[in-house]
This record gives C-alpha cells, sequence and structure tokens, in this order.
C-alpha cells in the first residue's frame, strides 16, 4: 500500500505548496475572468452562450495552469530529487494528476458562480449534473495535462508548446464539454452520446498517459 | 578481502558530443569512503549523478551493492541517498514537513524529530524553509539523507557553505554509514576538510580518472595539483 | 535497400504519370463541380497519406519505446514530417478545392478541421524534437506525442463531425459526389500512387537520417 501512500504523500505536498502560495489558482482564475468578461462582452452574454464560454475559459486558463505545479519542481530543483525516491514514477503521475485536477476542479466552481451571474443562468438547480460534466471534462484535461507539463520540461520553448500541443489533443475535451454542458443546463436529448465520448477520453489517457510518463521523466 | 559495495567498470557518460566522464573504473568496499577530488568540470557532479540513478551511463556499467545500476535502478534507489549541491527542498512547506515528506516518499520512518535535533534544527521545525539560511538548507538536506538511512551516501560538495559545526554533521553522518556497513563518496575540491574521513581517494580530470589510491598514500602538493586541474 | 526504394520509386513516378493523366485528361468532369472535381484527385489521396503516415509515426514510436532500436525513430521521425507535409498539402488542396466550388476557402468541414488539428499535432512533433534538450530524449519525447496524437485522431475526428451535425444538419456535405466509374479508377490510380511516393519517400528520408545519425556517431569518437 506504501505506492498509494505515496501518491496521496505527493498530491498533498502539492495542493499545501499551492494553498500556500496560491499562484496557480490565481492567475489561472484571473485569466478565466478576463475570458469571460471580454467575450461575455465582445458576443454578448444570453444565456445560451454560457457552456461554450465556460469550457473556452476553463480551456485557456488550463494551457497557463497545467504547466505550473511540475514546473515548480523545476524551479525548486526539487525534481531530482523527487525522481530519485524509489518505486514507480506512475505514482508521481497519479499524485501530480490527482492535485491538478483539484486545482482545475476549484477553478470549475469559481467559473460556474461567474457565469451564474454575468449570464443570468439558473444553475442551481442543475449544479450537481454541471459539476459532473465538469469534472468529466477536467479529468481528461488532467491526464493529457500531466503528461504534457512534464514532457515540456526538457524542451525549450515550454510557453509555446504547451498551447500547440495542449489544445488540439484536448480539443475533444472542450467539444463535449460545450455540448454536454448544453444538454444539461436546456433538458436536451443527445448528452448520452458526448458523455460515451468524454468517458471514452478519459479512460483511453488515464491508461495510457501514467505509462508514458515514465518515458518522459526517465533519467536523461 | 572485504565484499564489495560500488563496482564499475568502463563508466562513461557523454552529452551529446561531449564526454563528461570516460571509461571510469573503480571498486569500493563496504564500509569505506571515497573521495572524488577535480576542479570544475572534471566529472565529480556527473559521476555522483549517474550513481544515484540520476543519470543513465553512455557506456560501461556498474553495480551498487550487487545491483545493476540500469536493470536495478529502482533497487539502488532503495538504499541511496544523494545530497547534492542544490538542497531538493520545498520552500513553501516547513522543515518537519518537508522531511515527513521525504520519509513517506522513501518508505522510511518518519523520525524528522530525532535527525532535526541531530543537525541542531529542532527549534526551527516548523518554520517555512524559505526562512532558512544556505547553511542551515545544508543542514536540512544532510537531516533528510539521515533519515533515509543509505547504504550509499553520495555527497556532492558537502562542506560548502557549512560551518565548523556543520562539518561536524558531515563527519558523523559518513561514520554512521561507514560503521553501518554501507558506503560514502563525496566529490568536492575541498579536499583539506575531507581528507580525514577518506580511505580511498581517486581524481579526475577532464572527465578521465588520473589518480586513484589509498588516502593514505596520496601527499598533500598531490591533492592540491588534482584539486587544481593541474595534472 | 537501395534497389527497393529505386523501384519503389520508379513505380511511383510512372503512377503518378498515369494518374496525372487519367485525372486531367481521361476522367470526365463533375456534373456540378465541373473541371474542379479534378482537385480531388490530389487532395483525397494527400489526406490519405497523411493519414497513412500518422498510422506509420505510431507504429514507429511504440516500437521505438518498446526495443529501443535507433531504425524505428528514424522512421517515426521521417514519417512525422511527411504527415505534417502531407496534411499541409490535404489542407491547401481544400482550399483551393473549397474557393471556386463552394465560394469560401474554409468550409468548417468536419475532415477538414480534423486535418487542421493534426497538422498542429505533428507541427508539434517536429518541434519537440527540434527544442529537445538533446537527440535521444527528443526521440523519445516525440514518441511519446506521436502515440498520443495518433491515439486522438479518432476521438477528435468524431467529436468535431458530431459537434456540427447533430447540433445542425449538415449544409455542406464534400465527398458525395456522385462518381461515375473513370472518377473512380482515377481516383483509385491516384490513391495508389500517392501512397507508392509516400512509400518512397519514407525509405529515401529514413536513409538519410541513418547516415545523419552514423555521422555524428563517428565525431563523437574524436
Amino acid at each position: 500500500m506504501s505506492a498509494w501512500r505515496r501518491t496521496v504523500a505527493l498530491a498533498r505536498k502539492d495542493l499545501l505548496l499551492e494553498w500556500r502560495g496560491r499562484e496557480t489558482i490565481t492567475a489561472m482564475a484571473v485569466l478565466a475572468l478576463l475570458v469571460v468578461l471580454l467575450l461575455g462582452f465582445v458576443l454578448g452574454a444570453e444565456p445560451p452562450r454560457a457552456p461554450a464560454i465556460l469550457w473556452v475559459a476553463l480551456a485557456l486558463a488550463a494551457m497557463l495552469g497545467v504547466a505550473r505545479p511540475t514546473q515548480a519542481e523545476v524551479e525548486q530543483q526539487a525534481l531530482e530529487t523527487l525522481l530519485l525516491y524509489p518505486g514507480s514514477r506512475e505514482h508521481l503521475y497519479w499524485g501530480k494528476w490527482a492535485a491538478l485536477t483539484v486545482l482545475l476542479t476549484v477553478l470549475l466552481a469559481l467559473l460556474l458562480v461567474t457565469l451564474g451571474v454575468l449570464f443570468n443562468v439558473d444553475l442551481w438547480a442543475k449544479l450537481p449534473a454541471l459539476f459532473g460534466v465538469g469534472v468529466l471534462g477536467i479529468a481528461g484535461l488532467s491526464a493529457v495535462g500531466t503528461l504534457f507539463a512534464a514532457l515540456v520540461i526538457h524542451v525549450r520553448g515550454r510557453e509555446l508548446l504547451m498551447p500547440l500541443l495542449l489544445l488540439p489533443v484536448a480539443l475533444p475535451v472542450v467539444l463535449g464539454g460545450v455540448r454536454l454542458t448544453e444538454a444539461v443546463l436546456t433538458d436536451a436529448p443527445g448528452g448520452g452520446l458526448w458523455f460515451g465520448m468524454l468517458a471514452v477520453f478519459d479512460i483511453l489517457f488515464l491508461l495510457v498517459a501514467p505509462i508514458l510518463y515514465e518515458v518522459v521523466m526517465e533519467e536523461a | 578481502m572485504l565484499p564489495i559495495a560500488v563496482q564499475t567498470q568502463g563508466l562513461s557518460r557523454r552529452f551529446d558530443l561531449h564526454f563528461a566522464l570516460r571509461d571510469l573504473s573503480l571498486t569500493l568496499p563496504t564500509a569505506s569512503a571515497l573521495l572524488v577530488v577535480g576542479p570544475n568540470g572534471a566529472g565529480k557532479t556527473t559521476l555522483l549523478r549517474l550513481l544515484a540513478t540520476s543519470l543513465r551511463p553512455s557506456a560501461g556499467r556498474a553495480t551498487v551493492f550487487g545491483h545493476d545500476l540500469v536493470r536495478g535502478a529502482d533497487a539502488v534507489r532503495q538504499i541511496t541517498a544523494y545530497v547534492g549541491t542544490a538542497h531538493g527542498m520545498y520552500e513553501g512547506l516547513t522543515a518537519k514537513e518537508n522531511l515527513a515528506f521525504a520519509a513517506t516518499m522513501g518508505g522510511r520512518p518518519d523520525q524528522a524529530d530525532a535527525v532535526l535535533k541531530r543537525v541542531g534544527l529542532f527549534q526551527v521545525a516548523h518554520k517555512s524553509v524559505r526562512t532558512f539560511s544556505h547553511g542551515m538548507k545544508r543542514r536540512l538536506a544532510l537531516a533528510r539523507a539521515w533519515m533515509l538511512a543509505p547504504r550509499l551516501l553520495l555527497l556532492d560538495d558537502p562542506f560548502s557553505g557549512l560551518d565548523a559545526e556543520g562539518t561536524l554533521l558531515v563527519d558523523t553522518l559518513v561514520a554512521e554509514v561507514k560503521s553501518a556497513g554501507g558506503c560514502a563518496v563525496l566529490a568536492t575540491h575541498e579536499w583539506e576538510r575531507g581528507l580525514h574521513l577518506a580511505d580511498t581517494i581517486i581524481g579526475l580530470a577532464r572527465g578521465r580518472q588520473v589518480e586513484a589510491a589509498p588516502a593514505a598514500e596520496v601527499s598533500g602538493p598531490r591533492l592540491r595539483a588534482l584539486a587544481g586541474g593541474r595534472v | 535497400m537501395r534497389s527497393l526504394s529505386s523501384l519503389v520509386g520508379g513505380a511511383a513516378v510512372i503512377l503518378l504519370a498515369a494518374g496525372l493523366y487519367v485525372g486531367l485528361v481521361a476522367s470526365p468532369p463533375d456534373a456540378f463541380q465541373g473541371d474542379y472535381v479534378r482537385i480531388m484527385y490530389v487532395h483525397v489521396p494527400s489526406a490519405f497519406v497523411a493519414y497513412l503516415a500518422v498510422g506509420t509515426v505510431f507504429v514507429a514510436s511504440i516500437l521505438y519505446l518498446w526495443r529501443g532500436r535507433e531504425v524505428y525513430d528514424h522512421v517515426a521521425h521521417s514519417a512525422g514530417e511527411l504527415a505534417a507535409l502531407f496534411t499541409a498539402l490535404a489542407l491547401a488542396g481544400g482550399m483551393i478545392w473549397g474557393k471556386p466550388v463552394w465560394g469560401t476557402w474554409w468550409t468548417w468541414d468536419a475532415r477538414l478541421v480534423t486535418t487542421a488539428i493534426l497538422f498542429l499535432i505533428f507541427a508539434g512533433y517536429l518541434l519537440v524534437r527540434e527544442l529537445a534538450e538533446d537527440r535521444r530524449r527528443g526521440a523519445r519525447l516525440a514518441a511519446v506525442i506521436g502515440i498520443i496524437g495518433a491515439l486522438d485522431v479518432p476521438i477528435i475526428h468524431y467529436s468535431v463531425v458530431w459537434f456540427r451535425t447533430l447540433h445542425q444538419p449538415a449544409s455542406i456535405v464534400r465527398g458525395d459526389i456522385k462518381m461515375a466509374p473513370p472518377m473512380v479508377t482515377a481516383l483509385m490510380i491516384n490513391l495508389l500512387a500517392f501512397a507508392l511516393l509516400y512509400l518512397y519517400l519514407l525509405l529515401q528520408r529514413v536513409r538519410l537520417e541513418r547516415l545523419e545519425a552514423a555521422g555524428a556517431a563517428a565525431g563523437a569518437e574524436s
């Protein structure tokens, strides 16, 4: 069971550090809010637009935030130390994934509240379902994001590469998130298909990414 | 004939076209300490990082307490502690939190309080590492190594930033590892401070081994020359 | 190896010439689009080859990570370049086709969007190799991206298709051209020709990669 303990310890450590500094969540929240304000103003804040703006803001903020927990390790030069502990690198992946998912979920909550207010969307009745859809998408974003965050450490031009890699690959999450959120809000049919697609995305990449994480984090 | 702790054969590491370490062969018995002397860029850190499994060899082989460096890398990590030039601590956490994390990740019991007392940081256990001086951070790194109770202790430039008390801690740590049957490798150019700990000395220059002898047989002037790269 | 690639190259040239003739001269123009439909004989095979290249990258990347032999990396790298090249060609072809026929450069057709996304992914693939700290790391990181990207392609495709078609009825369903048998033949010939061209380019590029790698290794010894 020590693998589980290590995963939990790593996730707790990342979240504790984030809680103490709150840099990543602040940066993501500010960007997301700006996107919502800008798009809401430019496109018009009708309720039907809310799902699309939600997911665009979430995706763009994720571009910013995904790399930071891993980046912080590098800045602290703690990454090499972390890699020298015994045990599989898969547990490092799961710990980082969990921490990132929690961070993005906090952002999701902020965004839902903001959109409810600014776009006059009646969220309360549907809140659990909306949250569930959000987390389903976030799990997928984190799955690929954690892998790519580790990948770009070893590459010059990180700030360019992260959006270039993550947005195309995570496009299905954004598209699926938008349609599924719409379906929840308007009680429209067809949600099952998108739910299935997001689930497939999540499961596929949560299976593949930890294995590839080993490759990315291996010794130089 | 003492049992062998660490053995390397033709160990080499290159970065694209440049060889940081070339063709190093050495044998270390258990309960011994090795002093690696050489100027900057000689390959001391590379050697330590290879033994720590932080780097993969480009050529050659090595075993640490019987485990192959590449195929048995995980087993090597279980029994090795690497104290590098960067302290590897999280500035946003307290000393105690850092050690508790290290204990869980390293699969060792959490003896944070005990080791903090040993290195004289018990009073600041609940202070964030960001507030520590350079010397305090180095002592915390030693505390971490202590808690991990390694069989192979790798120290990269351990004396830098340490006062006399700190230097004594390094001595004690190395002595304890040796008496438990383990092995210590110290890389430094401050050879005067490490000399009394060493059983064997090797000298590196531009990635190659230029000296290997029991500590007693290497003279002061020779050591000075090795550290200065004048060989 | 060299004779094989010459054989393939020769066959490719012959088939390309045949395809050119059939596509431009021998096949009939479309009832609706007229002669513009002839772009299809270049555009569709380009897209086909692009996906062929993506599949090659996928398989070669897995083999490289699993077995570690350099040749798999050479194949993956070469196929990755060809993937980027042929997706760009497919996109260009699609745009040149779209303007006179549909009136716009970009139709937001699902397949076109997927191809554009694919282009971005493989641009990323090549960039990672370029910008990595060292060659070996770049090769392994690129393999990771190749695998993730290739796995994602079907999901991206369906998400894009469903996003549009389930929400509103598809107003433009390109590709539903009633194809007379001579047109099908012309398309088949060009598909085969492009596939052979791909194979020839791949073989040549892999050979070049191996020579470069050998040269670099020789340089390191000194």
